[in-house]
């Protein structure tokens, strides 16, 4: 399994960037949500895999039994989870907005605050 | 020296005070500060004369060698003493010449402090300084050149003396830096003793081309002169005073000062002398051709600077002394005739020749300034002019090998310098017409007596030149030449060549005057030759400047975020594999591939949720497909975590991930349709990037992942959870003891997202929009 | 009583912002705490730099764990100036608020979100640890999002978008970056990651450690808007109410020049000559584009938003040159430009607020009508352009002579053109906004009287003070940038610092 996580990774990446270039918000949201999905599994295989062997003490002992696996990611990917749920809340919340401003669906129409005025 | 420094701050910082004191009340602190000034550098005037030299410091920037380190010998005395001399005199004429100008006390202001900023350059000991105030007296005429803001004219022009002076001054910049560090010091004074070590150094010669492009612009040299003509923008004594004693004769200056440490080499002598010489023949030719005052002697002051260049180019000690002396005569014709042509401005309303007749009639105290003057100016017995053009005749044919070349171009400027004389002097005063040009407005004393002054100093200068010129001339060219000369001037050398060329000059110019007219009509045929002048050039520049950029940056910065989003990627893409494009790691995948065997069928199953989700993901056209397939994906990744020993991520994943639907559902499920907007003729090419990035990504897991990982947080946290940490749950442990501080970010994240969801629902300042 | 100052930093926005959410509705209070805890966090950084200056590198570890194991919270001089500049715009944001900013803006959320993006500078600059990092640039993200937003403007929104996009993949990449750098070492601890690089290895990883860099790279790239990673930026500074701009613009680019340059002097090495390269080439083309960017444009803000951009190039070239005269020089010019930039922001909402727009054409006669606003415009616009002896020109030097230094002619050429190009956009607002004659309007909309004028001075004011004393008394500043740029070039002080004692 070891050798096709990292395919995963590679697919996961790639699907979310290919959403994210599309001129539609809605896949534009859920390309950045398989963007982050991706960011967190890479975190964790790069971390190196462990099967089995949470990172949890035996009630019985006072230090974890080899092997476990490596906590640290754990830790790092529950804080950017949690970080990642906050800003796709927002996100979500403020492409409803847009659409409710511009009406339309289309990236390409947003790009009136850009041109050059003179 | 310290006066000077004590002076400048005060004045500086004065700006915002004296936008409420109207400018007439300012006259006399304006014009009294430089007369003290004056009254103070008169009284080094016999210490200096003997030889002596003072300096002054004060601690700046240490750090950086840049210090407040001031000079005084006779070069920067004789300047000093210009600039502030003038300076009496012009703010005087700028009272009734502004008079009841809303903006006179900004005028004061501006010109007190272009001024000091020329005061301090001359003075200054430390190369860095001077460049500091080289670069004030840039700003500071920048300001007065666009001092009549309301008319476009001024302000493109100011702009354009700005942009011109500011690249050299940039380019000086760099070779101060230069020079600085060829030398081993910042300060000037010490510089000038290291000449040899300069100019045997490889990079003497850059630095010598950018401190000379740095005086070039300054010193309106070919192909830089065109900023001054057009800088007569500028109200009337703003251009005397930048032609005469400041502006233009800082790059004189510069170069007169550096003489010693860059000078005497062939590329310092041939550069200058011809640059010098194509500068003096093409200002004469450009002053022939106009019939505005003003812009006639603009062009004749780009001719004399031509002149000065060539005279330090030939760097003898004639040249030298001709060159000081040439400089006092021309500040004191240049800005006589230029307060006259205000004062013909100002009465008449008008500066172009061909209508002023008879004006001696009504403005006869001009009328006498106006052909002392011009007299001086043509070189005429017994006035200064006279002395320094023959000077300037015997500097150029002792000049060897291409004297006579370069003495018939100073020959053919001072033969326009008649031409100009005689029309100044002669042709618009004294004539008898039946109609003289009427007088508006008359000319107050303070618009007659500074030319006037000025005319008879010159006469004054030119009747006792060995009283009252040969002491100081003698002890500023000392610096210049490294070592003190006597110097004798002389008004009457006898039946000389000099005398003789001065007779042909004369005939000459009066012939010029002759055909003069002809001459004027013949220009306009010459214009299409100016659209590929330097002037054109620069408009060029400019206008290509902003159309080209325009171009271009609407191109980068498109609005369409996908083509950001590209960019970005591919520098990504990029810049990881030039990183390791020099050694590519190989992949060992052989360990790997025997990890297949171990694949197990759940985790299979897993990965074929995956797959075909994100293929229906890119297919489906209902949004609640489309967030019911995001989920079985989220959910899949989170079984991973559980497969591999990490059940508390999992647990959030599922948790975060059933929220982010619900909200989803939530939120968007009043959009209208899934519609395709799709890129057909770009589809291609994001497949591409999305594919070299995805396998960018496994790349990466794969060469990392082959290297051992010794964790020591892992061992520690593993050892002490439970002992230190007093939890059996590693994760938890880490996450609110060991890194709780992470944990403090996050919930402020959570929290700020929260505030802006409401924000974002609940204000809404444009009204409409909602549906 | 020493790590409380390293901790107040942090304390005194979180305390702040729960101030202000428990006063939601009452907005004068949330004025007076806004104000009184930017002040209080300005104090804190004065005296934490004194403190630092006095006694070298300080720290303190979270929860007491040893060093690689817990968050340590360390200052050294380059951020305690950088944590310095930022509560100094805080101060003078919060001044421009007060009269500056909408009365619906305000109530919904304004102040406490502020101080929170504050707390973001401060964590990020103070924490040694690299994921910690990650989680305030988080922050930092998320308050920026929500005030690049608030108010749902139509531009904001559209600026909103972008924005976030781009921000989110910087974030990714950030965390990537952290992924593969603890997969290489197996710590999070900056000191010991600069530690484990610098250890030679059997099987040494430098080349991955560059390869991992370029994720860094990237990220803090995009974060500070380098070329070609900028476009967020001049998209989206331009459209939210100035108050926010400014502070945005002042401190959140500089932020991420911070972190690169933390990391590239502290765990990366940039003595291989590809990452010096590219950073070059970086400082070179973020430069020129950011210019032409701001001479193409004609309205105030975006030429502003542009010229961050290019000021980020000479940052960069600091880093670039990688002496320690030009990290000085580097650092110098980022406070000098945290302060020029927010200053000239706000005095575009000064202009704005009396005349109604930000186009240029629209703008004119404010040379005529308000001198002293012009006086203050030429300041720091004429500073930003590096004329001697206003602040920019210090900088600009410190980068030059390090540049001529080293043999770099063609990025010293480049900085030096570059900033002559900026003097000419400095000098297009001056025209169009101060020496032009106003134009006359066909719909008079300017005349509504704008109360409360004279203090939106203040800050402006304020500020320039500053800009001023680091023009005209450079030194003491200097002396500092020089010798925090020693202290980045000398990392083992700020290892030896941190793992103490020394680990096996």
């Amino acid at each position: 399994m070891e050798i096709i996580l990292p395919f995963l990774i590679g697919i996961l990446f790639a699907s979310g960037l290919y959403l994210i270039l599309h001129r539609h918000f809605f896949k534009l949201i859920l390309g950045l949500m398989l963007f982050s999905l991706g960011t967190n599994l890479f975190v964790f295989v790069i971390g190196r895999l462990t099967r089995g062997g949470s990172p949890i003490i035996d009630k019985t002992a006072e230090t974890a039994t080899v092997p476990y696996a490596d906590p640290v990611p754990q830790a790092l990917l529950l804080t950017a989870i949690v970080i990642g749920l906050g800003i796709q809340a927002f996100a979500i919340v403020l492409i409803k907005r847009v659409y409710q401003s511009f009406n339309t669906n289309d990236l390409d129409e947003l790009r009136n605050a850009e041109l050059i005025e003179h | 020296m310290l006066l000077a420094t004590i002076v400048r701050l005060p004045v500086t910082y004065a700006a915002p005070i004296m936008q409420r004191i109207p400018g007439r009340q300012l006259l006399v602190p304006a014009a009294l500060l430089p007369l003290v000034l004056f009254a103070y550098f008169c009284t080094y005037l016999s210490e200096i004369i003997s030889g002596k030299t003072f300096s002054f410091a004060y601690s700046w920037v240490p750090e950086l060698n840049i210090n407040l380190a001031f000079y005084l010998d006779g070069l920067s005395l004789f300047f000093a003493l210009l600039i502030s001399g003038f300076g009496v005199f012009i703010m005087v004429y700028s009272a009734e010449y502004l008079r009841g100008h809303p903006l006179l006390n900004r005028f004061y202001l501006y010109l007190s402090v272009f001024m000091l900023s020329m005061l301090g350059l001359v003075l200054a000991d430390n190369l860095i300084c001077l460049f500091i105030f080289w670069e004030l007296t840039s700003i500071s005429s920048y300001l007065l050149i666009g001092f009549s803001h309301d008319n476009p004219v001024s302000r493109s022009s100011a702009l354009q003396a700005l942009l011109v002076t500011g690249l050299g001054g940039l380019a000086l910049m760099t070779g101060m830096i230069l020079l600085g560090n060829v030398g081993g010091t910042y300060t000037i004074s010490e510089l000038l003793t290291r000449g040899e070590l300069v100019k045997s150094h490889p990079l003497y010669l850059p630095a010598l081309l950018l401190i000379l492009l740095g005086a070039f612009t300054k010193s309106a040299q070919f192909p830089f002169h065109f900023w001054l003509p057009n800088a007569m923008a500028a109200p009337t004594p703003v251009s005397a005073y930048l032609h005469s004693a400041t502006m233009v004769k800082a790059g004189v200056y510069l170069l007169a000062r550096f003489t010693p440490v860059l000078g005497g080499t062939e590329v310092w002598q041939y550069t200058l002398v011809t640059i010098g010489a194509i500068t003096a023949l093409l200002g004469a030719l450009l002053a022939v051709q106009h019939i505005d005052l003003k812009a006639i002697l603009a062009n004749t002051t780009i001719s004399s600077l031509g002149v000065l260049m060539i005279m330090l180019g030939i760097g003898t000690p004639a040249a030298l002394e001709a060159l000081l002396v040439f400089i006092l005569a021309h500040a004191l014709n240049k800005c006589a005739l230029f307060l006259i042509t205000g004062n013909i401005d100002h009465a008449t309303g008008t500066r172009d020749f061909k209508v002023l007749y008879g004006l001696a009639l009504n403005m006869r105290p001009t009328a006498v300034a106006a052909t002392m003057a011009a007299l001086s100016f043509a070189g005429m017995v017994p006035f200064l002019g006279f002395i320094s053009k023959e000077m300037l005749y015997d500097a150029t044919l002792g000049a060897g090998k291409a004297g006579f070349l370069i003495f018939s171009i100073v020959f053919i400027s001072k033969v326009v310098a008649i031409l100009i004389a005689i029309i100044i002097g002669y042709k618009l005063f004294w004539p008898r017409v039946s109609e003289p040009t009427p007088i508006h407005h008359p000319c107050g004393l303070n618009l007659t007596i500074p030319p006037m002054v000025m005319a008879s100093a010159a006469l004054a200068f030119g009747m006792l030149p060995g009283i009252m010129a040969t002491p100081l001339i003698q002890s500023a060219l000392a610096p210049i030449a490294g070592k003190t000369l006597f110097i004798e001037l002389k008004i009457w050398h006898g039946l000389s060549l000099g005398l003789i060329n001065s007779i042909m000059t004369f005939i000459l110019g009066t012939l010029v005057y002759t055909v003069h007219s002809r001459i004027i009509e013949f220009s306009p045929r010459l214009t299409p030759l100016y659209n590929y002048g330097p002037n054109s050039i620069y408009q060029f520049f400019v206008t290509g400047l902003v159309k080209g950029s325009s171009k271009l940056i609407s191109i980068i910065q498109s609005g369409y975020v996908r083509s950001y989003i590209s960019a970005i990627v591919l520098t990504m893409v990029g810049l990881v594999a030039l990183s390791l494009w020099n050694k590519v790691p190989l992949l060992n995948l052989t360990q790997e591939i025997k990890m297949l065997h171990d694949v197990r069928l759940y985790e299979l199953v897993l990965l074929f949720l995956i797959l075909p989700g994100l293929f229906f993901l890119f297919k489906t056209h209902s949004r609640l497909i489309a967030i019911a397939i995001m989920g079985i994906i989220g959910y899949s990744v989170a079984l991973f975590y559980i497969l591999f020993g990490a059940p508390d991520v999992a647990a959030t994943q599922l948790l975060i991930e059933t929220l982010t639907v619900v909200l989803f559902v939530l939120v968007l499920h009043r959009l209208p349709p899934f519609r395709f907007i799709s890129h057909k003729s770009k589809r291609y090419k994001y497949i591409l990037i999305s594919a070299l990035f995805g396998a960018m990504m496994t790349y990466v897991v794969l060469l990392v992942k082959q290297y051992p990982l010794h964790s020591e947080l892992k061992q520690f946290y593993g050892d002490n959870s439970y002992l230190q940490g007093h939890g059996r749950n590693i994760v938890n442990v880490i996450l609110v003891d060991f890194r709780g501080f992470d944990t403090l970010g996050e919930i402020t994240v959570l929290a700020v997202a929260a505030i802006g969801i409401v924000a974002l629902l609940r204000l809404r300042l444009e009204k409409g929009g909602k549906r | 009583m020493n790590h409380l100052l390293l901790l107040l930093p942090l304390l005194i926005p979180i305390y702040g912002a729960l101030l202000c959410l428990f006063s939601w509705r009452n907005v004068a209070l949330q004025k007076i705490i806004a104000l009184m805890a930017q002040s209080a966090l300005f104090v804190t950084a004065v005296l934490l730099l004194l403190w630092v200056n006095a006694n070298g590198i300080v720290l303190t570890q979270i929860g007491n764990w040893p060093a690689p194991f817990g968050i340590t919270i360390v200052a050294d001089l380059f951020s305690c100036l950088i944590l310095l500049s930022s509560t100094v715009i805080g101060v003078a944001v919060s001044l421009y608020s007060l009269y500056g900013l909408d009365e619906q803006r305000q109530r919904h959320g304004y102040y406490p979100i502020m101080l929170l993006l504050q707390l973001g500078v401060s964590g990020a600059c103070l924490t040694g640890d690299l994921f910690n990092l990650f989680v305030w640039f988080e922050v930092l993200l998320i308050c920026c999002f929500v005030l690049m937003a608030l108010g749902g403007t139509r531009p904001q929104l559209e600026a909103s978008i972008k924005y976030m996009t781009i921000n989110f993949l910087a974030s990714g990449f950030l965390l990537t970056g952290i992924g593969v750098m603890y997969g290489l070492t197996g710590t999070l601890n900056m000191a010991e990651l600069a530690r484990m690089v610098r250890t030679p290895d059997p099987d040494s990883h430098q080349d991955l450690v560059t390869m991992a860099s370029m994720f860094f790279l990237v990220a803090f790239g995009i974060k500070s808007a380098v070329f070609p990673l900028f476009f967020w930026l001049p998209a989206s500074y331009h459209t939210p109410p100035v108050a926010i701009s400014a502070f945005i613009a002042g401190i959140v680019t500089k932020v991420g020049v911070y972190a690169m340059v933390r990391l590239f002097t502290l765990v990366f090495i940039p003595e291989s000559d590809f990452t010096l390269l590219i950073l070059s080439v970086i400082a070179g083309l973020t430069m020129v584009i950011g210019v032409l960017g701001a001479a193409a444009h004609y309205d105030f803000r975006k030429i502003l938003s542009f010229h961050i951009v290019s000021q980020i190039g000479y940052m960069i070239m600091g880093l670039a040159l990688f002496t320690p005269l030009a990290l000085g020089g580097a650092i110098y010019f980022i406070i000098h430009n945290i302060l020029v930039k927010t200053n000239l922001f706000l005095i575009s909402g000064v202009v704005a607020k009396q005349h109604g727009t930000f186009a240029l054409k629209d703008l004119g006669g404010v040379y005529a009508s308000q001198p002293f606003l012009a006086l203050l415009f030429g300041v720091s616009a004429f500073s930003l352009a590096g004329l001697p002896p206003l602040s920019g020109f210090w900088g600009k030097f410190m980068l030059a002579k390090a540049g001529l230094e080293t043999g770099s002619y063609l990025l010293v050429t480049t900085s030096l053109v570059v900033s002559l190009l900026t003097l000419f956009s400095m000098t297009k607002i001056w025209n169009e906004v101060f020496w032009k004659m106003k134009p006359v309007a066909e719909n008079t909309n300017t005349t509504e009287a704008t109360p409360h004028l004279q203090f939106l001075y203040f800050p402006v004011i304020f500020l320039t003070c500053f800009i001023l004393f680091i023009s005209f008394f450079a030194a003491p500043l200097i002396n500092l940038a020089s010798r925090a740029a020693q202290q980045l070039f000398h990392p083992e002080l700020y290892m030896n610092a941190i793992l103490k004692p020394p680990l096996k």
